[in-house]
Formats: structure tokens, C-alpha cells, sequence
């Protein structure tokens, strides 16, 4: 394992520096520019704090919805195979397999994965009846 | 790039204006990937006249675009929009185009308008100004653009709320970056919604195509321009009503979702009362959910053109990343936030 600074301490010390230059800027376009770099570096200190949780209770929900498979060992391949599955699921929903009393299992799933990657993505977008639970 | 359109001002003057048009040093406008906007002022008989020249590149030209463009807004000012009067359009031999019309008075930072104290009032006047623009939009009588060439419309008898549906899913499937489940059940509530309403009565009519607070013009007072007819098109009025209210197009103000200004109810109401029309509510929703599935397929549009190597960009990398909220809207209109929620 690494040392620390953490993955989430590293990026958060990085885009510190980024909004301070923001704030240093020469101009709209530059202040501009650093602001996006320092919340594209906030995205990415979410996933690493977050993104474990959001994959293994994707992979739960999609096991209900497409049937068991076993949770690939290595992070690389759980979200290789949570692409495909996702995938499967997009060609089931088109074939109109959740058309039905499925579909309120559909939705949720649908609602908690989307929450879970605008926690990670812009959290500013959650409205106040989505940030708990 | 901006020097290489600059060369164009000067001749874009001198062909709208006439041969003894004196050019002023041009000053390069904020926006616009596609061109490069520059005013300038252009001295001519005596008298000085504030100018806009948008010029495309040669790589980036489309010239019929720019010609639909000239005869919509000619058009749109004759019948009383609030819009720049288009001078002149034409094509460089170095292959750029151009477009000359004036230049309007007002500010066009969207940000401001919706949250600073200084233009309370603009922001008071300027939702029924809107209204009322947009209703003279789609009130243009087609005879008056009968010359724009290539104007995109619904086949003759299509409702276009599918048309438009048939063309983002063609769009979505050939640019997505990845699989987008809770995209692919907006379609399908989409078709459902469709199957249970009645076709519209109207006619197609003109529609500006990217009617949102980003392209507008204000002062104190309120409204003073509409801009950017590049997507000007022939449709239904509840494709701008709606695209007004997209969560991406309200900035600090998601709370009100006409534009950041005003709530939906408020703003379909002064169109009601600008146009004479009425807007069906649950019509105008299936709309706002095609619009949002829209701006999801640009954020990862833009993605792309990172990715793909086209316009090396971090901040268009991030807007990658943007996809999910807009998909998060989606399930808020259609009613899966809330069915989530009470289930708890």
C-alpha cells in the first residue's frame, strides 16, 4: 500500500492550489480554466472516496435485475463487466423487458445508481431530499 | 484562429456597407467555438455604425447555415423580434464566411442576470419581454423565410416532438460513451407518453432552435436582444418553451426553472398570454424530458471531442462528467425521484 498522502489527501491538496491561482488569475478565461481544473480534481477525490461503495451496490442491484454473477476479484474488471452489464440492461429496458411490475424495480435502481454518480460528479445537483439515505 | 478571421472584418465591411466603408480596428467578442464574433465600427457617408462580424473559419464554413441564418433574422426583425439586423452575408475566396448585422446595446452574462441584486428589475420585465418575443418568433409567417435555404423540418404530417425524438436517439446511439440505462428508459416513457396524446393541431413554425439565457441580450431595463439563430429551424413553439427550462440553462438558480428566472408555471403563462396559444402541460413536459435527453448527448459530444484528439480540452473532458445530473433531471420530471423518495 502507498504512503500518505492518500489518493483523496493528494488531489484535495491539488486542487487547493488550483483555486488559488483561480483566484490569481490574469484574466476571465484563466480564472475560468483554473476553476474547472480545481473541480475536475474535486471529482476525483469523490471517487476515490465513494466510487467502491457505489460499484458493489450497482453490482447487488443489477444481480436482482439481470440475475447472480460473481464480483469480478480486481477493480479494473468489475467495472469492465459493469459496462457490459449495463449494456445488457440498456438492451432489456429497449426490448421491453421491464415494461411491466418490473418497473418500479427498474426506476429505483435507475434513481440510486444516477444519485450515486451525481455525489460523485456535482454534488451541488442534489436537491436536499436526495443528499441522505 | 482568431487572427485568421480578423483579416475577413475589413472586407466583411466593405461588401455590406459599400467600397468607401472606413474599417475601425475590430475587438474579438467572448463566445462562440464555431466562429469568431468581432466588433467593430465601420465608418461610412459620414456616419459611424456599431457592427457585429461573425466569421467561420474556411474548415468550419457552412455556407447555406449562414444564409438560413441571414434570412431568419431579416425575417425576425421585420415581424418585431428583438434581434441584431443582419447587413450582409457572403463567402471569402480564402473560403471563410461572414455575417454583418448590428450590433446591440446590453450585456449577454447570463450569470449576472439571474443572481445580481443590480438587475432585480431587468430580471422582473424580462420574463414576459421573453414571452413575447418568442411568440412573435413562431408567429412568422413561412413565406418570409421561403428563401433559407435547407431549413430543417418534420415530414409533411410528422408531429415534431417525434421527429426531433427519432433524431436524438439516432444521435445518442452513434456518440454515447457508454451505456446509459436510465437514457434508455426516458425513450421508452417517452413512446408511452406519445402513444396516450393526441397529435398536435398546429402547423410547424419557425423556431429559434437554441432559446435559452445564454443567448440573449439584456440592460437594466430588461431584454434588448435575442442571439445565436444558428439552429433556427421549422418545429414546434414547445421546443424553445421547454429548452428554456433545461437544469443546465438556469445557473445559479436551479429553483426557478424557466431560465433562472421564473417558474415554469409563470413563464408557460406569459407565452399563453403573448401568443394566443395554448400550451398543453403534459405535451410540454414530454418536451422538456427530449431536451434534457438533448443536452446529455451533448455533454458527451463534447467529451468526445476530447477524447477523440479533435479539440484537446480538459474543461470538455469534464463536461463528461456532466451527463449524470442531467440524467438525475430526467428522473426528476418523469416522477422516479419522487416514487424513489416515498418509497424511502
Amino acid at each position: 500500500m502507498q504512503d500518505r498522502p492518500t489518493a483523496a489527501e493528494l488531489l484535495d491538496a491539488l486542487a487547493g492550489f488550483f483555486r488559488e491561482r483561480a483566484q490569481h488569475a490574469r484574466d476571465r478565461w484563466e480564472r475560468f480554466q483554473f476553476l474547472v481544473a480545481a473541480n475536475s480534481l474535486a471529482i476525483l477525490k469523490r471517487e476515490a472516496e465513494l466510487e467502491e461503495d457505489a460499484i458493489l451496490a450497482e453490482w447487488e442491484r443489477l444481480d436482482s435485475l439481470l440475475g447472480p454473477e460473481p464480483l469480478p476479484l480486481r477493480h479494473r474488471d468489475r467495472v469492465a463487466r459493469l459496462r457490459e452489464r449495463n449494456a445488457e440492461l440498456c438492451e432489456a429496458i429497449r426490448a421491453g423487458s421491464f415494461d411491466g411490475e418490473r418497473e418500479g424495480e427498474l426506476k429505483r435502481h435507475l434513481y440510486l445508481t444516477v444519485r450515486d454518480k451525481v455525489r460523485i460528479a456535482s454534488p451541488d445537483e442534489l436537491g436536499e431530499e436526495e443528499t441522505s439515505g | 484562429m482568431p487572427e485568421e478571421t480578423r483579416r475577413v472584418v475589413p472586407i466583411a465591411v466593405r461588401r455590406a456597407l459599400g467600397a468607401d466603408a472606413e474599417c475601425g480596428e475590430p475587438r474579438l467578442l467572448a463566445g462562440g467555438a464555431m466562429h469568431d464574433s468581432w466588433a467593430v465600427t465601420a465608418r461610412c457617408g459620414g456616419r459611424d455604425e456599431d457592427l457585429v462580424v461573425r466569421v467561420s473559419p474556411a474548415g468550419r464554413a457552412d455556407h447555406e447555415k449562414t444564409q438560413r441564418e441571414f434570412v431568419v433574422l431579416r425575417a425576425a426583425r421585420e415581424h418585431g423580434v428583438a434581434c441584431p439586423r443582419p447587413i450582409a452575408w457572403g463567402v471569402c475566396e480564402s473560403g471563410e464566411d461572414f455575417l454583418v448585422m448590428t450590433r446591440m446595446p446590453g450585456d449577454t452574462n447570463p450569470r449576472q442576470l439571474v443572481a445580481s441584486p443590480e438587475y432585480a428589475r431587468a430580471r422582473e420585465a424580462i420574463v414576459p419581454q421573453l414571452a413575447e418575443n418568442l411568440a412573435r418568433i413562431h408567429a412568422i409567417p413561412l413565406a418570409a423565410i421561403a428563401e433559407a435555404p435547407n431549413m430543417r423540418a418534420p415530414a409533411p404530417g410528422e408531429d415534431p416532438l417525434v421527429a426531433l425524438r427519432r433524431q436524438t436517439e439516432a444521435e445518442y446511439r452513434q456518440l454515447m460513451l457508454d451505456p446509459h440505462p436510465a437514457i434508455e428508459w426516458a425513450f421508452r416513457w417517452l413512446d408511452r407518453q406519445l402513444a396516450a396524446m393526441p397529435a398536435p393541431k398546429s402547423e410547424p413554425c419557425v423556431v429559434h432552435g437554441d432559446f435559452r439565457i445564454g443567448n440573449i441580450m439584456y440592460d437594466g431595463e430588461g431584454l434588448t436582444a435575442i442571439l445565436d439563430w444558428e439552429g433556427t429551424h421549422l418545429g414546434a413553439p414547445e421546443e424553445d418553451i421547454a429548452w428554456f427550462c433545461t437544469r443546465v440553462w438556469r445557473f445559479s438558480r436551479p429553483d426557478l426553472p424557466a431560465g433562472g428566472l421564473a417558474s415554469r408555471d409563470a413563464w408557460v403563462a406569459a407565452y399563453e398570454r403573448a401568443s394566443g396559444r395554448t400550451v398543453d402541460r403534459a405535451r410540454l413536459l414530454a418536451w422538456e424530458v427530449l431536451q434534457n435527453i438533448r443536452w446529455a448527448v451533448i455533454t458527451f459530444m463534447q467529451a468526445r471531442a476530447h477524447l477523440d484528439g479533435h479539440t484537446v480540452s480538459h474543461e470538455l473532458a469534464a463536461i463528461g462528467r456532466r451527463t449524470a445530473e442531467t440524467e438525475l433531471e430526467i428522473l426528476r420530471l418523469t416522477g422516479v425521484v419522487e416514487e424513489a423518495r416515498r418509497a424511502g
